[in-house]
């Protein structure tokens, strides 16, 4: 032990010293937070400029235009809707179009030739039916735009609003009638007791987690793939195996860098921590939510982090040794990573549907469970036995292919040259 | 006292027998060179001298045990294939080989000062390898194998790349360590060292001994049958029937006498072809001689085994 102890000591100094370590630990969160907060900061701030509609109008109503356009220019100053934080003020004028006329025609000959009022011109078209049924149409060079949804939630609404006046409602309390009303959301805890929360606060914590698992033990096992490769390449490994069983030298390898991974996801913890005491209220004043993570999640998300990097560096390690070059690592890495991915590309299912069969069954395999088990705790609180068993079936799979790994490992340090198949590590299974 | 023994040892991978019945000993305080041809099995054995390897018959035997982990910090290994970390300090690595094999590191960074003055590399302590030459490297790597004072030290290929100066340098590091009573297994394929250094050979061919004794046994058994003659003029006075070797160099020719040819037939033969011959000596084959001689001897003998089954 006390050489494996000596081989943990130099495979985590060494990296904890590199001036990358403390640059991705800075990074990363960074890059989180901002992929996290900049687009409604942006949409907050930046504002998406000012777009001029014009209102090809042959509903023969002057008071459908008002409305509408009293209720976008309410929206615009509001900001409060969620919808309309998307920045861009509608500046909306209405052109009287008879019902004879195309709409069409219209917009074709406004919008040809060096247009007066630059490319972000549109038009809405009223049409003369606009009350029964026949939908309102939209007329822009640019439809990728978030803030459209926000038009056709006010045209919706004046246009229902409408309807009902003409159905004989009392304009005065039309108004309130089609207040929106907000689902208040409640999670069901683990005792049975609700706390208000939200499905967006949820998903953001989750999909964090998530991620965070996955990129770590990507990560952090490509890191071991990539050692026992230069311990090959170097030619040190003779040299190190003359002192130490491989398979110590492997173990060393992969706790001294699981090490580096847990320092580097302390510090993480420890930021996320203090962003959720101090930096909620920060944001909170200027708008935005920081959504903090309870302390459990972090807890799990250590456990599941050790557990899921232990399973691929073991393996990992053992595509390591089994080549010879960086360039033949990239295609043998390539199942490895597989099963690393296929929970990210799935993670949806379990996501919308936490309960399901599909999804228990899914968090059991040894392979998804550090991703998947972890989303469902973050998601519902799946009961204990499901959370244990993912760990314990995680941990017999740890076990069995430490020791795969330890046997093809022994080889394959020392082989040189061509890729072996499989049935070539079948039979380096049962060298002495 | 034998420090290293091989008992029958036979190493298998799949159908490939790599070592087959091998036996040799290795006595206390002695230099012994274990030689053979590439892919010979030499890097095998040596695997399972230093418990890389397990046999899959016979023992090996380390100061009279069963190797074991326990023995491996009294064996030092310097591979043929050897290398150093490239993103870590010299003084850092050397450090870390002798707390691998149990030295602490307080004890461990005095002798790494030691050694680093010694083989004058005292003032690349704190570089990485990258900076260093790839006979700087060397030495750094023989430090490795040596820093944590073992009885039993192997060295494959020791001073290939090394400049004369180098060489010699460490050469009498060894001797100053076979002096102070420890062993060391040395493998080259350079036979002028393994003249100059060693006290006992064994050469394998094919997993297989082919030779093993004393170095002056070993060349007494092939008698005075080379002959060394430094002459001016025609060489046509050898014929056939002497000669069944002869090699010309700028300044001599080296000529390995037929069996039972007579040396001083030779030197008749020259007189009277009119050869002006300054130097004339009858010397036991060189190293060199013996090597290639009993190697391709038992291919050929391999090959008529082979056709006779």
């Amino acid at each position: 032990m006390k050489k494996v102890w000596v081989i943990i000591k130099r495979e985590y100094l060494v990296r904890v010293r590199t001036r990358a370590f403390a640059i991705g630990t800075v990074i990363s969160p960074l890059l989180l937070l901002g992929l996290i907060i900049l687009p409604g900061f942006l949409a907050q701030r930046g504002g998406g400029g000012e777009r001029y509609v014009t209102v090809l109008d042959q509903s023969g109503d002057p008071d459908l235009f008002a409305g509408l356009k009293s209720r976008v220019e309410s929206k615009n100053d509001s900001n409060s809707d969620e919808e309309f934080n998307s920045s861009t003020r509608f500046v909306l004028t209405r052109q009287v179009v008879t019902a004879e006329q195309d709409p069409r025609e219209l917009i074709q000959s406004q919008s040809s030739g060096s247009g007066n009022k630059g490319p972000d011109k549109a038009f809405l078209v009223l049409g003369p039916k606009i009350l029964d049924d026949v939908p309102p149409e939209y007329h822009a060079k640019n439809l990728s735009d978030f803030s459209i949804r926000a038009l056709e939630g006010a045209v919706s609404a004046t246009i229902a609003e409408r309807k009902l006046m003409r159905a004989g409602f009392d304009a005065s309390k039309i108004g309130q009638y089609m207040k929106p009303i907000d689902l208040k959301q409640f999670k069901i805890g683990a005792g049975g007791e609700s706390t208000e929360g939200g499905m967006r606060q949820d998903f953001m914590v989750a999909f964090a987690l998530l991620f965070f698992l996955y990129m770590s033990v990507l990560f952090y096992g490509i890191f071991v793939m990539r050692g026992v490769i230069e311990e090959k390449q170097s030619r040190i490994v003779e040299v190190v195996i003359s002192s130490v069983k491989p398979t110590q030298m492997m173990l060393g390898k992969v706790i001294g860098i699981g090490l580096v991974g847990l320092t580097q996801i302390g510090i993480w913890a420890l930021s996320a921590g203090l962003l959720s005491m101090f930096g909620a209220k920060l944001f909170a004043s200027q708008g935005g939510r920081v959504p903090s993570i309870p302390l459990n999640l972090l807890v799990y998300f250590v456990l599941y982090f050790v557990l899921g990097f232990f399973l691929y560096a073991t393996l990992y390690a053992m595509v390591g040794s089994t080549v010879s070059s960086e360039e033949d690592a990239q295609q043998a890495q390539f199942p490895v990573t597989l099963l690393l991915v296929v929970p990210m590309m799935i993670f949806g299912l379990v996501m919308s549907n936490p309960s399901s069969t599909s999804s228990i069954v899914l968090s059991m395999v040894p392979f998804f469970a550090p991703t998947l088990m972890m989303l469902r705790i973050a998601v519902i609180n799946p009961p204990a036995w499901q959370v244990l068993l993912s760990m314990a079936i995680m941990l017999a799979t740890i076990l069995g292919f430490v020791w795969l790994s330890a046997k093809i490992y022994r080889v394959g340090i020392l082989m040189y040259g061509k890729r072996p198949n499989l049935a070539e590590l079948g039979r380096w299974l049962r060298y002495n | 006292m034998n420090v290293v023994e091989l008992k029958s040892v036979t190493k298998r991978f799949d159908q490939f027998i790599a070592v087959k019945d091998l036996s040799f000993e290795v006595r206390q305080g002695t230099i012994f060179g274990l030689l053979g041809p590439n892919g010979a099995g030499k890097t095998t054995s040596i695997r399972m001298i230093v418990n890389i390897f397990a046999p899959d018959d016979g023992d090996v035997l380390v100061m009279s045990k069963q190797v074991s982990p326990e023995l491996q910090p009294f064996i030092g290994y310097l591979p043929e294939e050897r290398g150093l970390y490239k993103k870590m300090k010299i003084g850092d690595q050397l450090v870390f080989f002798a707390n691998l094999k149990g030295v602490s590191s307080s004890e461990a960074s005095r002798r790494v000062d030691d050694w680093l003055k010694r083989l004058e590399l005292s003032d690349w302590k704190n570089k990485k390898p990258t900076d260093l030459s790839k006979g700087m490297q060397q030495k750094v790597q023989f430090i490795g194998s040596i820093i944590h004072n073992p009885e039993v030290m192997i060295l494959d290929e020791p001073f290939s790349g090394l400049d004369p100066v180098s060489v010699d340098l460490l050469k009498s590091v060894i001797l100053d360590l076979k002096q102070q009573g420890k062993t060391i297994i040395f493998s080259t394929h350079q036979m002028e060292q393994v003249e100059q250094m060693c006290d006992d050979i064994c050469l394998i061919n094919h997993g297989r001994q082919v030779l093993s004794g004393s170095l002056r046994e070993v060349k007494r058994r092939y008698g005075k049958n080379t002959v060394i003659l430094d002459y001016e003029g025609t060489d046509s006075f050898l014929g056939v029937d002497l000669v069944k070797q002869h090699k010309r160099f700028a300044n001599y020719s080296e000529i390995l006498l037929s069996d039972g040819a007579d040396a001083q037939e030779v030197l008749r033969r020259a007189l009277e072809a009119g050869a002006r011959v300054n130097r004339f000596e009858l010397v036991e084959p060189s190293l060199n001689e013996i090597f290639i001689e009993t190697v391709t001897g038992s291919r050929n003998r391999a090959q008529v085994a082979e056709a006779a089954r």
